[in-house]
């Protein structure tokens, strides 16, 4: 049976995203092409101007849209956000408190196993993973919020705590374009350890293939989940992988466990997508279980969908998109 | 093409193998690397719609050599449309040869040889050619290929069937080798280059191959190429045979003349069921023993040396026979017990036989009578006249005096009728009397200067005076010391020859020729007063040398095998009195030449009556023929005969089995199954080499991260 993994997309509404104006934006960048562009920061960008443009926004628009609440204004306050409405309303002054002003926390946990360097296109998961960091690092820089990395295989390899400062960005582009350490994939420690190193709450956006047992997948989620983050997890799977349709019984050679098995795809591949199909259920069972926002992805499919998804997830949860 | 083992050609159904195998072949080292394989399980390999072959040529090579091995293990061969026989036109030269020797005699060995002798000369076509021979010690044609092909096609078989019906066996040994040889140069002798490509040469030997035949002249023997021996070996049904041989007398004639009874060789054949005879003396003409008889026991393969018994008194001492075992050709032996030869030497000297400073006393002592000889020296005093003991025997006269006038007439006669004088020049005045002899005046003798002694020095081991003593155990004559010698000048004598010389080259023994005898002169006297040559131990077989080459010595043997030639020694009485030789069956013969005798083709007792000293000779059977274990066929093979089992012997044989040993020869011959082999052996060269550039022609896989 084939899966489709396309998700449907919701009418937008008030306070909802809509999805990108793919008629009125022309369309929406090919990975490939956007794999061609070697710097990870200028992918970024690409990316997210895209979604603007797409969404008739002006991504360097820094100000909200919409505000939150309102303070008493206080001599030394800038008149420039004095809410002349309330005042003649009230006949008082009042400033608008803005989203930017609510420390948002965004630690991006990229999986650099070597199960990641797979790659049935033109570049690996891993390539598009970084983008898809790089991307989200991006937007909610421009956001305003604060954005760290965290990138494993078995273990912890780079961390870059969740800062907004000058060249903070670029260190984090840096640490992404840095080469995978090869190791296999294990959720559990650096997620044990990620609870541990970040106390503040904040927002946890998980990008990994899962190709790893989820016995404890459960469980290292819930630990961050009970420590008060909000994760969102993005499944990443090679086209190849998801479909299967190799014509050639060959000897397959796993990157991880570095095993050769014979395959026969004909064989195997009713097997295989069964199997993959019960890995991938349980996998969003479990996300929706602990109140995780799961998304699967293919490596084939646009960056501006993933950042799509990304803020309808987050206005899902009643987070404001400036 | 035909196939001796058509069952193995199911074996090319392999080759489904190697189709198959190249059909879910895999190649191991092309790898794609994939995220994860923890989805996944191994597959194994299958055939499909979609499998390939691969590598068509390399499975070409593999399906085809297992195809060359199929059909090499089924033995393939090109039928030709012959027999035996081969192409009409080629025709089959065959000589037949039949074994006539004593073992025939045994059991039915002899008609059934006849039987298979008719069974070949009745299956020859007109186009064949044959001869029939019959061997034992000698090889008797019967029926030569002339006389076959001069007769009429109805008249060859009958002639030779009587021709072999007239003889039977004999008594003589079996000379096999001699045999094949002679039959095989026959083949030869008759081949001609046009027409050698056409003709099958066969011999055919109808024969019990037995253990005693004798094989000479086969051993390297290079036997004409394309000649086949057929062998009809014909067996006695009942095995034990033991044979009876006198212990020769050439064995023990030097025992003394009162030496006990002959001794017997008691032999068993190998293949023998029984071990224990009797031997005993018999009467001729009668059945069973005279006398008492004598239990021996001789294992089988074995022989034992025993004594006869004791004869009675009353029975001439002439045969021995042996009971016990299941054929009596070989059980009986004729003896005629030895005589000894009288031989006379006439002494013609001065000195006593009892003096011991004289030659003579050394002389008599010298030749002592034995069983075979009786010297005797015939010493005539002075008064005896010349010519009463100077008879016809005595061909040597030895000289060591002075002889007055009519004794050297005497001996000039015995000179002139080629008997030998042996002259010892003891001293100065005997030189006269060797002038006279060898017909020189005043021969210029002198005595030797010596200072202590002189030795031989120089001796001819080449005359055959002195051949006895050419060994080097014996050739030392230096311990001989000569104290006194004469001088001889041999220059002046015409005809001499230095024998012997001192070691001062002074001549010490000279051989003379005078008329048609001799004169021997000894420089020297044997007596010590002259020399030590009396006292040392070559004084007596030189005498006996020089008693032999005067001719004085003729050994008579009495006991000879079947065969033999006898030759001899005694003299004719004259032309008008020729010798007559008595056969064992009572026929008379006349010797041709008179003094060689070879029809002895019978055991028995031979008689000499009409010699001046009648004597006996006893002819027996060669021992050999008493070894009737047969020969295997392997023996022979290993002596390189070209041996060939006839198939069409066999009658009884089915037709499919003929059919079977004819295709499985034809086969042998062609022996196509190796150049299969060899063939499928460089296919599998070449596809190892292929094989082996293709897997290394495959590209290295990369992968992709």
């Amino acid at each position: 049976m084939e899966v489709d993994l396309t998700q449907t997309i919701p009418t937008p509404s008030a306070g909802q995203v809509s999805r990108p104006n793919t008629a009125q934006s022309g369309h929406l960048i090919d990975p490939q092409a956007l794999m061609a562009i070697k710097n990870l920061e200028m992918r970024a960008k690409v990316v997210v101007e895209g979604f603007w443009n797409g969404l008739h926004r002006s991504p360097y628009h820094g100000f909200s849209v919409e505000f939150s609440e309102y303070r008493q204004y206080v001599p030394g306050d800038d008149p420039r956000y004095l809410d002349w409405r309330l005042y003649a309303r009230s006949d008082r002054y009042y400033i608008k408190k803005f989203e930017d002003e609510t420390n948002l926390r965004c630690h991006l946990l990229v999986d650099n196993s070597r199960s990641m360097g797979y790659g049935s296109l033109p570049y690996t998961k891993a390539h598009y993973a970084n983008t898809l960091a790089a991307t989200f690092a991006y937007f909610l820089y421009l956001q305003g919020d604060a954005v760290g990395l965290l990138t494993f295989d078995e273990q912890i390899r780079e961390y870059l705590p969740a800062r907004h400062r000058t060249g903070h960005l670029r260190h984090l582009m840096l640490a992404l374009e840095k080469p995978a350490g090869g190791g296999a994939t294990d959720l559990a420690a650096p997620l044990k350890r990620i609870v541990e190193m970040v106390n503040k709450r904040g927002l946890m956006l998980l990008i990994s293939d899962l190709l790893a047992p989820l016995e404890t997948l459960e469980k290292n989620l819930l630990s961050l989940t009970a420590s008060g983050h909000e994760v969102l997890l993005f499944h990443l799977l090679d086209p190849a992988e998801l479909n299967f349709r190799f014509d050639k019984a060959v000897l397959f050679h796993d990157l991880e466990s570095d095993r050769d098995l014979y395959i026969d795809p004909a064989a195997a591949r009713k097997e295989y997508l069964k199997k993959l199909t019960a890995h991938n259920a349980r996998a969003q069972f479990t996300c929706q279980k602990l109140g995780i926002g799961y998304h699967r992805l293919a490596t084939d499919r646009p960056l501006e969908l993933a950042l799509f998804d990304f803020l309808r997830e987050r206005s899902k949860r009643g987070r404001k998109i400036r | 093409m035909n196939f001796l083992a058509p069952l193995f050609l199911f074996g090319a159904l392999a080759v489904a193998l190697p189709v198959f195998f190249h059909l879910i072949r895999r190649t191991a080292r092309e790898k794609l690397p994939f995220s994860s394989l923890m989805f996944l399980m191994p597959t194994p390999p299958r055939v499909t719609k979609r499998s390939r072959l691969e590598n068509l040529f390399l499975l070409l090579l593999r399906c085809l050599v297992l195809c060359l091995l199929a059909l090499g293990f089924a033995r393939p061969y090109l039928q030709k449309p012959v027999s035996a026989r081969l192409e009409p036109g080629r025709q089959i030269k065959r000589i037949i040869l039949v074994d006539t020797s004593a073992s025939m005699r045994r059991d039915q060995l002899w008609p059934e040889a006849r039987a298979k002798a008719e069974e070949f000369l009745r299956k020859s076509s007109p186009a064949d050619s044959v001869a029939l021979l019959a061997f034992d010690r000698q090889v008797r044609p019967l029926v030569s290929f002339d006389q076959w092909s001069s007769l009429a096609e109805n008249e060859r078989v009958p002639l030779a069937l009587q021709r072999l019906a007239e003889i039977t066996p004999g008594w003589a040994s079996t000379h096999l080798g001699n045999a094949l040889t002679r039959a095989a140069e026959m083949l030869e002798d008759n081949k001609s280059d046009a027409q050698s490509q056409q003709v099958l040469r066969q011999i055919v030997l109808i024969t019990d191959l037995q253990d005693g035949s004798r094989l000479e002249g086969l051993q390297g023997y290079e036997w004409p190429r394309g000649l086949e021996l057929i062998i009809e070996p014909l067996k006695a049904k009942r095995p034990t045979n033991a044979g009876l041989q006198l212990v020769t007398e050439r064995e023990d004639w030097d025992q003394a003349a009162d030496a006990p009874l002959p001794r017997l060789r008691v032999s068993n054949s190998a293949d023998s069921k029984r071990e224990q005879f009797q031997i005993g003396w018999v009467r001729p003409g009668d059945k069973g023993f005279s006398g008492a008889p004598v239990a021996v026991y001789v294992p089988p393969g074995q022989s034992r040396i025993v004594p006869a018994p004791k004869p009675p008194p009353d029975l001439p001492a002439e045969q021995l026979a042996l009971t016990g075992d299941d054929h009596d050709f070989d059980n009986t032996v004729h003896v005629v017990p030895p005589k000894a030869e009288v031989i006379q030497v006439l002494y013609l000297g001065a000195d006593s036989e009892k003096d011991a400073a004289q030659p003579l006393y050394y002389l008599k002592r010298a030749f002592q009578q034995t069983r075979r000889q009786n010297v005797q020296i015939l010493s005539p005093s002075a008064s005896t006249p010349p010519g009463q003991t100077n008879g016809p025997e005595a061909r040597l006269m030895i000289v060591t005096d002075a002889l007055p006038e009519d004794r050297l007439k005497e001996v000039q006669q015995g000179l002139a009728g080629g008997k030998t004088v042996f002259f010892a020049l003891k001293d100065l005045p005997v030189a006269q009397t060797l002038s006279r002899l060898i017909g020189t005046n005043n021969l210029p003798v002198e005595e030797a200067a010596i200072a202590n002694y002189s030795m031989l020095g120089e001796i001819d081991f080449q005359h055959p005076l002195f051949a006895p003593f050419a060994d080097p155990r014996f050739s030392d004559f230096t311990k001989i010391h000569f104290w006194k010698h004469r001088r001889l000048d041999v220059d002046g004598i015409p005809g001499a020859r230095v024998l012997a010389r001192f070691d001062n080259r002074d001549a010490a023994l000279v051989h003379i020729p005078a008329g048609k005898g001799a004169v021997l002169v000894l420089t020297s006297g044997w007596h010590p007063a002259d020399s030590q040559l009396a006292l040392s131990s070559k004084f007596v077989p030189l005498l006996y040398s020089i008693l032999e080459q005067s001719g004085a010595i003729k050994t008579q043997l009495a006991q000879y095998n079947v065969g033999d030639a006898v030759t001899f020694h005694t003299e004719s009485p004259g032309p008008a009195r020729p010798l007559i030789i008595r056969k064992p069956d009572g026929s008379q013969v006349q010797p041709t030449p008179p003094d060689r005798f070879s029809e002895t083709d019978l055991p028995g007792i031979y008689s000499v009556t009409s010699a001046p000293a009648p004597f006996r000779l006893a002819v027996n059977l060669a021992p050999e023929e008493s070894k009737t274990t047969p020969l295997t066929l392997e023996e022979l093979e290993r002596l390189g005969l070209p041996l060939k089992h006839a198939a069409a012997a066999k009658p009884q044989l089915s037709e499919k089995r003929r059919q079977h040993l004819l295709a499985a020869e034809l086969e042998n011959q062609q022996k196509l199954w190796r150049w299969l082999m060899v063939a499928a052996a460089l296919l599998l060269l070449l596809e190892t080499v292929l094989a082996g550039w293709l897997s290394r022609r495959q590209p290295a896989p990369t992968l992709s991260l």
